[in-house]
Formats: structure tokens, sequence, C-alpha cells
């Protein structure tokens, strides 16, 4: 499973997503997700993979998080 | 961290100054002077004033959405005050300087997963601050949050949020709270210079008189009820305020209630406690009684499991 796969799932999970709804362009704010929301995804991502992110003014998008995890 | 009491003053801004700070600091707590959002010099003199006035450790709170963080995060890391506790964000972008510089970070959060980011980047502790608070504020309440942040993390947790007297520190103790943060019976200590009207309101309210507004900007704000924010609920359930004047409406807001004491046009941040609250005190006795009578309870606890 690719890393978006990973994240669109784990949306998919907590937030009652649909992964169809999910592209890589879009922002958190676009997905209403607030700050309390990205950290819970950002841990959710570390439990799952190991990978620890962090959170900073360059994460925006599912595709920042993506780039973020597989350069790491 | 060398307390005689798990206790910590919040940082409450125009109210959390160096005299306050010293004061609960002498009295066995942690003292806390609120940064706030004012300059990067102000912080540093409120910091040497507080040296002046006690010998005992205390702390300084960074609202990380001041227009000034990056500067006041680097006077801390000069300065070194024992302890530096964040608000209103996450600090980890701050922590590796102040961790640096010998100074223990003990964020505040709102929730599981921003107390095990906060963790991972060397957090000393966290204080898990529930909605019954004053000032900015997250969904969850006590009673629910601390045990929930006390089995996420392996640093110790302290609550705030609700918190005013024994009873209060008893149950935060037993929901696995290290400690506790107070803020609201702060506003009312004796040493507190914040002004007189504030400490009135505080001493009036009864249990429903909080509100919390802000929710719409992303930043829920609890204050006591008031002209001030009877306007400003009304104008943010309509649909033609827009976002930014909404933003200016609450622009000094709480320096016309701290610092001014305007009944009318002041946001007197204040927590759901307030209505506990019943008397202006030096902080050595509000500390000293909250502690005897969480004691006695402690001690009697198990009467109800028997």
């Amino acid at each position: 499973m690719s890393t978006y796969e990973t994240i669109a799932k784990l949306l998919a999970e907590s937030k009652d997503m649909d992964p169809g709804d999910i592209r890589p362009d879009m922002g958190f704010a676009e997905l209403e997700l607030d700050s309390l929301d990205v950290a819970e995804l950002v841990m959710n991502l570390e439990d799952e993979l190991g990978v620890p992110v962090e959170i900073d003014e360059s994460l925006r998008t599912i595709a920042d998080l993506v780039a973020k995890v597989d350069n790491k | 961290m060398g307390l005689a009491y798990p206790i910590f003053q919040g940082g409450m801004a125009w109210v959390s100054d160096a005299e306050l700070a010293a004061a609960v600091s002498n009295a066995g707590g942690l003292g806390i002077i609120s940064a706030m959002n004012l300059s990067a010099e102000y912080l540093r003199g409120q910091i040497r004033k507080c040296r002046t006035l006690t010998e005992k450790p205390f702390g300084v709170n960074i609202m990380l959405m001041s227009p000034f963080v990056k500067d006041v995060a680097r006077v801390c890391a000069e300065e070194k005050p024992a302890v530096v506790t964040t608000g209103a964000g996450l600090p980890n972008a701050y922590m590796k300087g102040w961790l640096s510089a010998g100074v223990r970070v003990i964020p505040v959060v709102p929730s599981t997963a921003m107390a095990r980011l906060v963790e991972r980047a060397g957090a000393y502790a966290v204080i898990a601050e529930g909605g019954e608070s004053g000032g900015h504020i997250g969904d969850l309440s006590t009673l629910t949050l601390v045990p929930q942040v006390k089995d996420a993390v392996d640093i110790p947790v302290l609550a705030a949020g609700g918190i005013a007297d024994g009873r209060g520190v008893a149950a935060a103790m037993m929901l696995g709270a290290a400690g506790v943060q107070c803020g609201t019976v702060f506003l009312c200590a004796t040493e507190c210079a914040v002004h007189e009207n504030y400490k009135q309101k505080v001493l009036n309210a009864k249990d429903i008189d909080t509100i919390v507004t802000g929710k719409r900007l992303g930043h829920a704000v609890r204050s006591i009820r008031n002209p001030f924010t009877r306007q400003y609920a009304k104008m943010e359930y309509e649909i033609s305020t827009t976002g930014e004047e909404l933003e200016a409406m609450g622009i000094g807001a709480l320096r016309k209630a701290a610092v001014d004491g305007n009944l009318e046009e002041g946001c007197f941040l204040a927590g759901q406690c307030s209505a506990m609250v019943h008397e202006i005190r030096p902080a050595k006795e509000i500390i000293e009684t909250m502690f005897k009578e969480a004691e006695t309870l402690l001690k009697g606890a198990s009467a109800w499991v028997k």
C-alpha cells in the first residue's frame, strides 16, 4: 500500500470519509481537518508506518504529508 | 521540580505578570509569567523582575499565535526560566532551542495526539487542559481529557480546567494527574494586579455565567458574559458578518477588561469555576487551603469503594 493510500485509509477510518473523495492535492482545510485533526492523522500515520513526521508550516496538503513520509 | 505543591498558576495574558508569578512561586507552586502578545523585551524585563522577587523556580507561558513568538522564544532560551509552558498551538519548532538551554518545556495540550507530538519532541510534561478553562480552549472536558492523555504518554500530566478548590485537585489526582494548573482562582489572588472590576466579575459570576465565543474562527474562547460577549455572540451567528469583522472586534478586548476594567467593551476571560471563587486571598492561602482540603479528601476516598 502506498503512503497516499495509507493516509486515505486512515482518514476513511477516523473521519468517516469516502477514500474516493480524497485527492493528493487537497489541503487539510478543504478536507475540513483542523490542527487537532492533522495532529491525530500524523500520529496515526506514525503508528501505522513507524515514520515520525514533524508538523510545520510546509505541511498543508495530503501531497505534502506523503512527501514528508516518503523522503524520510 | 522542587515545588512544595504540584500546582502551576496559568499564564494569563494581561494578568500573569512578574508579581503574581513570584507570589505563587514563593507560596510553593510554580508562578508563570505570560509573554502574551507583547515584545521580547517586555518579557525579558518581567523575567528579570521576577528574579528580584523570588529565588524559587518560575515559568513563562508563550502564546504561540503571538506576532512576537520567535523573539520571545529566543528570550526564553537566553534567560532560562525553569519552565516554558505553551498554548494555542504546537511548540515543536522552538523546543530544541529551549531544551538545549536546559529549560523544561511543558505544553498545554487539548488532545491526545498533541500530547504525543510534544512528548516525541522532548516535553518534560504536558498540561491537559479541559474546555472548562477560561481563555483559549479545546472541546474536551477535563474529566475525559486527563485520563486519555495520561494513557497516551509516558511523561507526567498536569490537569487544568475547572479546578478551583481541593475537590478539583483530589479529582485531578484520581484521573492520573501529577499536578494541576489553575488560572481563574489566581485571578482573584491579592497579588494579582488585574483591574478590580475583573476580580469582581469573577467573584460575582454564577455557574452559568461563562460563554464560549470564537468557534467560527477556530479559536474558541471562554469568558464571563457581559455586553461585549452578547454583541460578539450575536455577530458570530449572523451570516453577513465576515471573519475579518469578528477578528477585529476581538482585538484589544482583553486589555480593556484587564487594564481598564471596562465592563461594557472588555472581554473578561475566565473559567467555569469562576462561580467557585468567593474571595480575594493571598496566593499562599489559596494554595495551602486547596491542598489541605485535597489531602483530607484523598485520605477518606476509599470509603466510597468499600
